[in-house]
């Protein structure tokens, strides 16, 4: 069953080009992130989803409604925003009873939605402050308690967690994320935080300069990587991108790039066929294992390596991709399946 | 240079700081001095002179410490004409207060949140009514509002009131508007207003100490104004012009008993938008 269909969706802001045809199926109760850098248009395409911005061409469809050009309050969406938009001169139960009170539901309906998802937000005791005598993480909860109480078909959240401190950030993400799979509604959150992503997506929308280049678990996105630019967005450190001079063995036809993860070389520090000797350039020690980055004739190589293995920067590594983690991707960036 | 030397200069530098310090300090303290008294003073003898008996007023020497006597006040107040114009200074100032927030509110609104072609344009246009001199302007519109019957109404004069006011409540309300973030609007979109809702439950109360403010700032703008009064009104005068032709020939004391009912919605206004506007310079209120 699907939520939200995208179509062909487009929007231009003067010379601007923020949407190319976007379109995009999500499913009912899914959990989706659109993740990008800061410009690919996530935000402009989940502010068209709300209606608070106008797409030049294309359709929403919302359940069984075309909502492409209804008002925001006719298509039953709830969005939490990044700055919280806690309104200041409500107190914390009237901004939670607002859209309940918007949409004329009864009094009894309005105070037990409040209760129960101040409760759930755990801002229960804090009902009758105004936003003022609230910290940052507590209007955050106010506003995705309010976005929740009107019980809406669609959950959107733009950047919801970009204005807490990185504990915070990490302490509502776990509660977000047990939240909203307790409420199974649908959500769509725009982030630019791959980690924020992966670890709560069902599913990942990956966007670079107005397109969708990839839609997909977030497993898949980090292991089949459509795009050249998906497998240098995901991940810390990135994908390896290896020109064609360097491939040993089979090369699929019109394959121009061998895509390869940090971690899914083969090492060795003696000398093996068809290993290249690459130079390690630095090294910095994470605990958990050690990250090299590396050089072969201009190439760049960045390694993720065993604690165990012995090497400082200036030494000559042995290194060969592991086969089955090869990717390979042609001259467009296009993957190879 | 030896340490002792080095401490030395460094004691006397020290002192000749504290000694600059303290005389920028008696010169900051002087000149606000200066400047309360040079605004309080004056008010201060056209308090005690309004309330004085006709004796004190034109004796010697003057009196520093008000009578209370109200003899004065109450002539001035019975004089035929004052409560009249008092009354049509009243009307003029509450129309124009209507006119200047209804018609400046949607615009201030509009260049807050609107991108419109020539909105740069409408922003210099709105000074510029302020370019032209009364004087210049009250003839032509005289003999206009003669021709559509205008003339000699509470209710034109407020028009041209209004639109001295205009200028500073458009711009008052939208410098209000930009302050108040457009996601606050978004979020009452989403959760069930049209626009009209979201700026009557939303931005409507967060705006309105500021919007009182340039309420009372253009009732003041209309209450003082003498020049177009005086020329567009002749039996429905507003106090202002009543004053400027009648008590031009009458004794001190009955002017000075005018000048105090005409600064006191002035002074009013001042406390009440005090804290507002303390809080628009960014100075802490206590």
């Amino acid at each position: 069953m699907t939520a939200i269909v995208i179509e062909n969706v487009k929007k231009s802001f003067g010379d601007a080009h923020i949407l190319k045809s976007v379109s995009l199926e999500i499913k009912h109760q899914e959990f989706t992130v659109l993740l990008g850098p800061s410009g690919c248009g996530k935000s402009t395409l989940l502010r068209i989803i709300a209606g608070l911005e106008s797409q030049d061409t294309g359709s929403i469809k919302i359940g069984d409604r075309i909502v492409s050009h209804l008002p925001p309050k006719a298509r039953n969406v709830a969005m939490v925003f990044q700055n919280y938009a806690v309104f200041p001169h409500m107190t914390v139960f009237e901004n939670i009873a607002f859209g309940l009170r918007m949409k004329k539901a009864s009094e009894e309906k309005v105070k037990a939605n409040v209760e129960k998802f101040a409760s759930l937000m755990h801002i229960d005791h804090l009902l009758q402050r105004y936003s003022g005598q609230l910290s940052g993480g507590q209007r955050q909860r106010v506003a995705v308690a309010r976005a929740l109480a009107v019980e809406p078909d669609v959950l959107l959240m733009d950047e919801p967690l970009s204005n807490l401190d990185a504990l915070l950030r990490l302490q509502m993400r776990a509660e977000l994320k047990s939240v909203l799979a307790a409420s199974k509604t649908t959500t769509v959150y725009v982030t630019h935080d791959q980690v924020e992503a992966m670890s709560l997506a069902d599913r990942i929308a990956v966007m670079n300069a107005g397109r969708i280049d990839q839609y997909d678990l977030p497993d898949e996105i980090y292991t089949n990587p459509a795009t050249e630019y998906v497998g240098s967005f995901i991940g810390n450190p990135p994908m390896n991108f290896i020109s064609p001079e360097f491939q040993i063995g089979d090369v699929p036809a019109g394959a121009t790039q061998l895509g390869i993860r940090p971690e899914d070389f083969s090492v060795s520090t003696i000398a093996q066929e068809n290993y290249w000797p690459i130079k390690v350039l630095t090294k910095e020690r994470l605990g958990s294992h050690q990250q090299l980055s590396a050089e072969l004739n201009g190439q760049l190589f960045r390694v993720n390596i065993a604690n165990e293995i012995d090497v400082e920067s200036g030494n000559t590594l042995y290194l060969q991709p592991k086969d089955d983690k090869k990717r390979w991707y042609t001259e467009s960036g296009k993957i190879i399946l | 240079m030896s340490q002792l030397e080095q401490d030395a200069l460094f004691e006397k530098e020290m002192l000749a700081a504290n000694k600059r310090k303290k005389a920028w300090r008696w010169l900051f303290i002087s000149g606000t001095a200066f400047m309360v008294s040079w605004i309080v003073f004056p008010i201060y003898l056209l308090v005690v002179s309004a309330l004085s008996s006709a004796e004190v007023v034109n004796g010697w020497p003057k009196a520093f410490v008000p009578e209370f006597d109200m003899e004065t006040m109450a002539f001035f107040m019975n004089y035929y004409g004052v409560l009249d114009a008092l009354k049509n200074s009243l009307i003029a100032a509450v129309f124009t207060m209507v006119i200047s927030i209804g018609l400046g509110t949607p615009a201030g609104y509009a260049l807050a949140r609107f991108e419109f072609r020539g909105k740069n344009t409408f922003r210099l246009l709105i000074l510029l009514t302020r370019a032209f001199p009364m004087p210049l302007l009250a003839l032509p519109l005289a003999v206009i509002f003669i021709n559509i019957g205008l003339d000699d109404t509470l209710f034109g004069l407020s028009l041209v009131h209004a639109a001295l006011a205009l200028p500073f409540a458009v711009l008052i309300t939208s410098s209000l508007f930009m302050g108040i973030p457009v996601e606050l609007e978004e979020a009452a979109w989403v959760l069930g207003c049209n626009r009209w809702q979201a700026f009557v439950k939303v931005v409507m109360p967060l705006a309105l100490p500021g919007l009182t403010a340039s309420a009372v700032f253009a009732f003041v703008i209309s209450w003082n104004e003498v020049f177009a009064a005086a020329v567009l009104t002749i039996n429905n005068q507003t106090l202002t012009a009543f004053l400027v032709q009648s008590l031009s020939s009458s004794p001190a004391e009955v002017k000075f008993a005018g000048g105090l009912i005409l600064i006191v919605p002035a002074i009013l206004f001042l406390f009440v938008v005090r804290k507002y506007l303390f809080s628009m310079w960014g100075i802490a209120n206590r």
